[in-house]
């Protein structure tokens, strides 16, 4: 075990050079892909018994299907179906630029439509319990206002859903210094490189915080395996497809629509007070890109009853911990 | 950080932590100054456009070269989306199908036991007037005369 600084720089910076992430493997627990709707796909994470009703969760466009899956003993799949709850997981896949025209209903109403409905004719049930992450439960609730289906009740993550009081994203997205059109007639879809770099760019101190956690806590080889497995979830981005980017960015960000109504996609009007299921909105106390504000604004504007919550943990830690799996068990099951 | 020396390891956390204030609040400043953020959006704009350009450009030299573009393959992919959207519209179809016919069955079938039910009922409650009409016709026959039926016909005749 190394004693002093430079033991540990020394010792930290030999592993980081052995390429860790190349070494990591996330997405470990055992599953099966039910459905395929293009590059969307279902995952179906069975239990051994099943002892709760069953979840569909929905991740967000921008991140691959994993942030659920982080390790082994660090996955919400893991504990869920440890805890007898049958999880189905959207992944949205890799968007390339042939989906650059794929306008916002193509995703919120019509893929996300398709594979609630292919879970539930899976589970044989008739209603289901849905989980949206991140910009993942944005789109579930657009979905949920707009297609009464299905849905029994839903749970959003650390959801925005006040694009105006979402920290500094907010500040950056404003119509008279965003070039939204420039960008996406440019580039097609939004990069993720540049989707990492303004997260990166959120908290510039960020990534030196990030190694010196490494360096004071790297003798513990469980923290660095998670480490690694955070920085390899984080920089596998995806391209947000280019239309969808658009109508996104203007909805949510310019005009803050979700909670001042106009919204109108694909011809019809979006308003969260046509969803009537009872909702759960949950945010991380300690989460920088999706601030407490933005989530439980839900409440504000959502037709059904909803309960406010906050639980530990930063915006990706979350899913990374023991109380998000708890808290979801809990909700399944009351 | 925690070193060999406690007091070292304390003192450079508050170093650490004194340069962490100091630089988020620049950048704090900086992060959210409108002419920086109009000057990066400019920048950020006029790169996309010079990539959008760039492609172009590749694209028409691909073209004049008679040599598949960018566009030409995005062009097969979307045709290949479109098919493939099309098989999942009729795999809904299907299953809509298939769960009209499921509700079909199953009113059928209701139908069919509510039919066997009321067949039963009303089998068991022609029983029950049988019974009833032996037990009255046993019961008159013993309080009528005692001749027997074929001197009663034959009186008849």
């Amino acid at each position: 075990m190394s004693t002093t600084v430079t033991d540990r720089v020394i010792d930290t910076a030999r592993w980081l050079a052995s390429d860790p992430v190349s070494r990591v493997r996330t997405g470990q627990t055992p599953h099966a892909v039910l459905f395929r709707d293009q590059k969307a796909c279902v995952r179906y994470f069975a239990p051994e018994t099943a002892r709760l009703p069953p979840v569909f969760c929905v991740l967000p466009l921008i991140n691959t299907g994993t942030v659920f899956d982080l390790m082994p003993g660090r996955s919400v799949v893991e504990a869920l179906t440890a805890a007898g709850v049958p999880v189905y997981v959207l992944d949205w896949g890799r968007a390339g630029p042939e989906d650059s025209q794929l306008p916002m209903s193509h995703y919120v109403d019509r893929v996300l439509g398709r594979c609630i409905n292919r879970a539930i004719r899976h589970a044989g049930i008739y209603e289901i319990d849905v989980l949206g992450y991140c910009v993942g439960g944005t789109f579930l609730a657009l979905h949920l206002a707009r297609n009464p289906g299905p849905a029994r009740r839903a749970f959003f993550l650390a959801t925005p859903i006040d694009f105006h009081r979402s920290g500094r994203l907010s500040t950056w997205a404003r119509p008279e210094t965003f070039p939204l059109d420039s960008i996406i007639d440019g580039f097609g879809n939004f990069p993720k490189a540049l989707m990492q770099d303004s997260f990166r760019w959120m908290r510039p101190t960020g990534s030196t915080q990030k190694f010196k956690t490494l360096l004071d806590r790297g003798d513990d080889p469980a923290f660095r395996e998670l480490w690694v497995a955070l920085e390899s979830w984080n920089a596998d981005g995806v391209d947000f497809p280019g239309a969808t980017y658009r109508e996104y960015i203007r909805g949510c960000y310019f005009d803050n629509a979700l909670m001042k109504g106009g919204w109108v996609m694909d011809g019809r009007r979006v308003d969260l007070r046509d969803a009537k299921i009872p909702a759960v909105t949950v945010a991380a106390a300690g989460d920088h890109i999706v601030p407490e504000a933005a989530a439980h604004a839900l409440a504000a504007v959502w037709g059904g009853p909803v309960r406010v919550a906050t639980v530990s943990g930063g915006h990706v830690g979350v899913c990374a911990g023991a109380k998000l799996p708890a808290a979801i068990v809990e909700w399944l099951a009351t | 950080m925690a070193t060999a020396n406690p007091d070292l390891g304390k003192l450079g956390d508050e170093l650490y932590s004194h340069w962490e204030r100091a630089m988020g609040g620049w950048w704090d400043q900086v992060l959210e100054n409108p002419s920086v953020l109009d000057a990066m959006g400019k920048s950020l704009g006029g790169a996309a456009q010079a990539r959008g350009k760039y492609e172009k450009g590749v694209d028409d030299t691909m073209a004049q070269m008679h040599l598949p573009t960018r566009g030409d393959v995005i062009r097969v992919a979307k045709i290949a989306a479109m098919l493939e959207e099309r098989v999942l519209q009729q795999e809904d179809l299907v299953l809509g199908l298939k769960d009209q016919m499921g509700r079909l069955e199953k009113e059928a079938v209701h139908a069919r036991i509510e039919a066997a039910e009321a067949r039963l009922e009303l089998r068991e409650t022609v029983a029950a007037l049988r019974a009833e009409l032996a037990r009255g016709s046993s019961t008159t026959a013993s309080n009528k005369s005692p001749s027997p039926p074929a001197a009663r016909r034959k009186a008849n005749s």
